[in-house]
């Protein structure tokens, strides 16, 4: 009955405090909405990125149209087309106004078409026994000129050329079929052969490893509304630990400590009570990826298979945060000391913690030590949940981290208190 | 008159101090009987206080209320007790009504003896039409006067005031100590008593305590002890034994 009562007061103090309200639940909405449209481009350039490409065509022919076809089906270039010299097309990639910048030059396709036909030739004339033929090699080499931005990584243009060097050789390939074809009907004119298959044999399927069928590619709004909610989670430690010094220099610490019962009661009502906030929070913020993001031409948050599960993640993640702000109220001696102490101390863990930058962006050494912020904790097991579709047994041991936290922040400020009481 | 409260040789040294907070302290409270405390800042009325209301244990003597100690039986001695704070230990956002409720609700009284003893005390003391307004809208006599009903609700044996009238108005002043002196009277609730007024613990105490650097230095019935100082009041005889000499750190 006491802890009905102790929920039911910090649920008056909490609603009549409106100021606090609007920072509880409309500064993890702010920073949702900010970060997430800032940090969406930069998401999109490592899942989805649209490079500018600017494509020189001097042929007009067979090469650069295919080349272009193929360029712009894989969806990974925007192409422009313009009529440049080599020194302008060099000056508008060193410019930053194209990431590459690609010269087809004049009479390509036609010597592409020429040089096949050789080679055929030179290949079916040695079957006949003519020697000559195996020793004539070509000594002029086509060439497709890449310009490629200076900023560009090393990985990046590995790739790039890669893809560019795959299309050319299927261009390639074409042609020698078509030389052979063409050469096949001067020796079989009766015959009327199909049109070579020229798709690939062996083909790669790439899947992303999660645990059921589901498979989410991360994106801005995957990371950044459980990463923020769990800011805004860790950030009610500031409230928390203000009631609880109010409540001490008020003198209530005081007469409730008199009175008959444990003062746990009371303190095991408050934190509950910012256990719910929590939950209102986390449920508010599920609704702006699902529902606000999208109106914003974001992508919508995919809350994956489980919101019971979701749900455990985010009460052992309200716990984690309420003992934290009762450890924080407990040992800080003013107001000033708890909101700048808890704040910066919240930033660092949130830094630590993958929530500003996401942890497979960086650094090897921060990457390692990342694990030992509770915020990381809680942000991996909504990963989990989210991309990778996991199951309790995967998630258990976040959320016995956090639960393990909380304890030891509870311990701390009981042994503390009771530390000062007998000194 | 049986003893309320019995203090034996109780000491309180704390560990940066260079001499003990409490030192020594023997005296005891009669039931019914307004007990004033008074003494110099930093004379150890805090600490004795926070000791009796179970806030800590003595290191050294035996604090008995009632026969019980906080350590043999906490739940007996918090019931008997009922303390009411210099502070204005009261939620500002909370309307009066929900203060008291809540506060009765933590002493584990139920809601229908509650809500009676709300109206009663709060009909004596003037406060009836203001139950729904917060706190925070109140002036310094009316928070006063809700922070002694705070302490009152359980109907507790002893009543513990730490300057109850600091800073009010005149009007409630007065209607705080008309209120106590009835308690006292027709309830013959004991009250432990500590303020700066000396001429309100004249006017209020039957018997005083005046304690300075932890020690008790002189005790008796009020009238007595003006008598036998050969004083005109408790303020002289305040002075004459504490000296007038600042009591800064």
């Amino acid at each position: 009955m006491k802890l009905i009562y102790s929920i039911y007061k910090e649920y008056k103090v909490l609603t009549r405090d409106r100021a606090g309200l609007a920072i509880t639940f409309i500064m993890p909405t702010v920073l949702i909405l900010i970060i997430t449209l800032i940090q969406d481009s930069t998401f999109k350039s490592v899942n989805e990125a649209s490079v500018p490409l600017l494509l020189v065509d001097r042929d007009h022919d067979s090469l650069s149209l295919i080349l272009e076809k193929s360029l712009a089906s894989s969806k990974f270039f925007s192409i422009t087309r313009k009529e440049l010299s080599d020194e302008e097309t060099k000056s508008e990639v060193a410019k930053g106004h194209y990431f590459i910048g690609i010269i087809v030059p004049e009479n390509t396709s036609t010597t592409l078409r020429e040089k096949s036909s050789a080679r055929i030739s030179r290949l079916l004339d040695s079957f006949s026994g003519d020697s000559v033929a195996t020793t004539r090699k070509d000594t002029i080499k086509l060439q497709v000129h890449i310009f490629f931005d200076p900023i560009t990584k090393k990985s990046f243009k590995t790739t790039l050329t890669n893809s560019i060097e795959r299309i050319i050789s299927q261009i390639e390939l074409l042609s020698m079929v078509n030389a052979l074809t063409e050469k096949m009907k001067e020796d079989f004119p009766l015959a009327s052969p199909t049109t070579p298959e020229l798709g690939p044999i062996v083909n790669i399927k790439e899947e992303y490893a999660s645990f059921n069928d589901s498979t989410i590619i991360p994106n801005s709004v995957q990371h950044n509304v459980p990463a923020w909610t769990l800011f805004a989670m860790f950030f009610i430690c500031i409230p928390l630990a203000g009631n609880i010094i109010r409540e001490r220099e008020d003198g209530s610490a005081f007469r409730l400590l008199t009175m008959p019962g444990s003062y746990m009661i009371v303190i095991l009502g408050k934190m509950l009570t910012y256990v719910i906030v929590n939950l209102i929070q986390f449920a508010l913020m599920l609704g702006v990826g699902v529902f606000l993001l999208p109106l914003l031409g974001l992508p919508q948050l995919n809350i994956g298979n489980s919101l019971p599960l979701l749900f455990l993640v985010a009460f052992a993640s309200g716990l984690a945060a309420t003992g934290f702000g009762l450890l924080v109220g407990t040992m800080a001696t003013t107001h000033d000391q708890s909101s700048l102490f808890g704040s910066v101390f919240i930033i660092i863990l949130a830094a630590i913690g993958g929530i500003w930058v996401p942890t497979f962006v960086m650094p090897d050494m921060m990457r390692q030590f990342s694990v030992i912020s509770p915020l990381n904790w809680g942000l991996e097991a909504f990963y989990g949940i989210f991309v990778r579709s996991s199951g309790i047994s995967e998630i258990y041991p976040y959320v016995l981290l956090l639960i393990a936290f909380f304890v030891a922040c509870v311990a701390s400020a009981y042994l503390y208190h009771r530390f000062k009481r007998m000194r | 008159m049986p003893i309320l409260v019995d203090i034996k040789n109780v000491s309180k040294k704390y560990k940066e101090a260079s001499r003990a907070a409490v030192d020594s302290l023997s005296f005891s409270i009669q039931q019914g009987e307004v007990f004033g405390l008074l003494g110099p800042n930093g004379a150890g009325k805090t600490t004795f206080i926070s000791m009796l209301c179970g806030l800590f244990p003595p290191p050294e003597g035996l604090i008995l209320i009632n026969g019980f100690t906080h350590q043999s039986n906490s739940r007996a001695c918090k019931q008997l007790i009922g303390v009411v704070p210099q502070e204005i230990a009261l939620y500002p956002k909370l309307t009066l009504w929900e203060n008291l409720m809540f506060l009765g609700h933590m002493y584990g009284l139920s809601t229908v003896v509650l809500k009676e003893k709300i109206k009663e005390n709060l009909n004596i003391l003037g406060l009836e039409a203001n139950r729904h307004q917060q706190i925070n809208s109140f002036s310094g006599g009316m928070k006063r006067r809700v922070n002694l009903v705070a302490g009152l609700l359980h109907d507790p044996q002893l009543l513990i005031l730490d300057e109850p009238t600091v800073g009010v108005d005149i009007q409630s002043k007065q209607a705080i100590i008309e209120y106590l002196k009835r308690l006292n009277s027709e309830k013959g609730m004991t009250i432990l008593y500590t303020s700066h007024h000396l001429d309100e613990a004249q006017d209020f105490c039957t018997h005083i305590a005046i304690i300075d650097e932890g020690k008790i230095i002189t005790e008796g019935k009020t009238e007595e002890l003006i008598k036998s100082n050969n004083c005109n009041s408790i303020e002289e005889v305040y002075l004459k034994l504490t000296g007038v000499n600042f009591r800064d750190k």
